[in-house]
């Protein structure tokens, strides 16, 4: 069995770690994610020191929500659900342009 | 890939499925495997489930300028709320009333107090403004206080409208809200004659209706005035559409849904509005008192919807009408009319309220904030500004730029979003600024698992509950 690393990291304090590889999730699809957690943690984004495409997404508590491992993996399908809206969103996002343009364009009467 | 992708937005349903919906309100459900196949471009475009789907419009092995076509056609009827711009003109006679609502969201003056009666020369300049609204309908609500009131100036306006209408030849119609309590049978005769409707305030049985809505003078029974007046207003019309009702849910109205209900069943109404409790006014000043987490009025939503839908299955005809509302919007290409729920918002654009001093809110809520001295969504006074400078000042621009579900943070993505809309003036009263925190917002929490619950209901393809929400369209 291949030996995965597995990104979720529990760190002191109350506090959780998780990797994310910029190979895989873009900086605008950690952001969104972030957005989704930001009322329940205190979240950092950290670039990591030996690696420029990797970054830190720390959590943090905040008005005494403790943080599990639950909500970080929770984190890490929400990652997975924002890169897939990401990725169909540029397959289509012009075709949507394309209907609000259409619709809204002035009818000529005549 | 033998097809194309059209514009969708997703979302996990439940363990097994995604749902998707398309810019016009298509659904379908995609169970999870077969979701990540569609989006890999691996569902054979000869399947069943792949005629699905292009069905819902939401991929296509066409020419994409074809689909283009016909999605721009729905999207426009979808907006079609945009057309004719504002058609909804609230008007605040004055801000007297003899009720002393738990909840009251106006600051309402004692029937003695003369201090917020509006003039006739405000009146006049109102009628004026609502006139250069370049929508063919008009509609006049009269808000409060209790209009009744001030039934004079109720007869002033309608008769002013009336008289400009001659020239204008627009659609016109009156709504005038009010307790019933102080109507009386002239009264009644002046609205039939004028086709003004009435819209008034039911919270339940007579306990629950008398602790929310307790008349100023104790000595008097709010519940049973309200009861014989509903009935000498209908008999005077010769049908019961003449009268609609809106409840409102405090605290103490939470747990007894299916009373509140029969109440209206009981009083000839075959509707009812669940309606949560709105933060403006003494509802936010005594919020420990009388207001209650999102969580419990949604829970309670949910068992009133299901009553409701019991009751139909029964025989008795009765609607829940923000289901009816959303029900349009997921079933049906058509627009619905709804100002608190567009994008974007309709605050100003399609609804406004002209407070007693003339002032200009973009919405009743906005007048509500002004109340308790925000007055961030005031438009101008039509005794001193032009209706250009109102309704096409920077103002309004920015409030509807910052009320565009479709490029909201979260509405953006959001799968409910074809049938959601913004509050721009409930973003700032709640959360501080228009834009509004989504993961936190109590107006999207509610709307989202409203909606979430109908498509529960809807996916559970029983024919009976299919039958009952298409006979609430219709």
């Amino acid at each position: 069995m291949a030996n995965i690393k597995f990104p979720v990291v529990k760190l002191d304090n109350n506090k959780f770690q998780v990797i994310v590889d910029f190979n895989l999730y873009t900086k605008e699809v950690v952001t969104a994610s972030i957005y989704k957690f930001s009322h329940l943690f205190y979240i950092h984004q950290q670039t990591d020191a030996d690696n420029p495409n990797l970054v830190n997404v720390i959590f943090e508590s905040k008005d005494d929500n403790t943080i599990t491992e639950d909500i970080t993996k929770q984190f890490c399908n929400e990652l997975i659900d924002q890169q897939l809206r990401h990725n169909v969103n540029a397959q289509f996002g012009h075709i949507r342009d394309m209907i609000v343009e259409e619709a809204f364009k002035p009818v000529n009467s005549k | 890939m033998g097809y194309q992708l059209l514009p969708f937005r997703f979302e996990r349903f439940n363990d097994t499925e995604y749902l998707l919906t398309n810019e016009v309100g298509e659904y379908i459900f995609l169970q999870n495997e077969d979701f990540h196949r569609f989006v890999d471009g691996k569902i054979d475009t000869h399947s069943d489930l792949f005629y699905d789907i292009e069905s819902k419009q939401i991929a296509t092995t066409d020419k994409v300028e074809d689909v283009v076509s016909m999605l721009a056609t729905k999207f426009r009827t979808k907006k079609s709320i945009l057309r004719d711009f504002t058609s909804l003109h609230m008007v605040v006679p004055t801000l007297r009333c003899n009720s002393s609502c738990i909840y009251c969201q106006v600051a309402r003056k004692n029937r003695d107090d003369h201090s917020a009666d509006m003039t006739k020369q405000t009146a006049k300049n109102i009628v004026k403004t609502i006139f250069q609204s370049p929508s063919p309908c008009i509609k006049i609500e009269f808000q409060g206080g209790d209009p009744s009131t001030d039934f004079e100036m109720v007869k002033y306006i309608i008769e002013e409208a009336e008289w400009q209408n001659l020239f204008k030849k627009k659609e016109l119609d009156f709504v005038i809200c009010t307790n019933l309590t102080l109507l009386n049978e002239k009264m009644v005769k002046y609205l039939k004659k004028h086709n003004c409707m009435i819209s008034t305030s039911l919270d339940g049985p007579k306990d629950l209706h008398d602790t929310n809505r307790p008349l100023q003078d104790k000595e008097l029974d709010h519940h049973a005035i309200f009861e014989k007046h509903l009935s000498m207003i209908r008999r005077i019309w010769g049908n019961n559409d003449c009268a609609s009702a809106l409840m409102t849910t405090s605290k103490y109205s939470l747990g007894r849904f299916k009373e509140i209900i029969d109440e209206y069943v009981r009083l000839g109404f075959n509707s009812i509005f669940l309606r949560s409790l709105n933060p403006y006014g003494f509802a936010k000043q005594y919020k420990e008192k009388i207001a209650y987490p999102i969580e419990d009025f949604i829970e309670n939503y949910k068992e009133g919807l299901d009553y409701i839908i019991e009751l139909n299955k029964k025989g008795t005809f009765f609607v829940e009408g923000f289901a009816a509302l959303l029900l349009r919007r997921m079933l049906t290409p058509f627009a619905t009319g709804f100002v608190d729920l567009q994008s974007p918002a309709g605050v100003g654009i399609a609804g406004v309220i002209y407070d007693y001093d003339g002032s200009v809110y973009v919405s009743d809520e906005a007048r509500m904030m002004a109340r308790f001295k925000n007055y961030y969504f005031r438009l101008g006074n039509v005794n001193e500004n032009s209706y250009q400078e109102m309704f096409n000042g920077e103002l309004l621009h920015r409030i509807i730029s910052s009320a565009c579900t479709e490029c909201l943070p979260a509405c953006v993505d959001c799968v409910f979003q074809p049938y959601c809309g913004a509050d721009p003036v409930r973003n700032m009263s709640e959360q501080g600024d228009m834009i509004g925190f989504r993961p936190t917002n109590e107006m999207c929490k509610k709307t989202k698992s409203i909606i979430h619950y109908l498509f529960e209901l809807l996916h559970k393809h029983d024919p009976e509950i299919n039958r009952i929400f298409w006979s609430w369209l219709n």
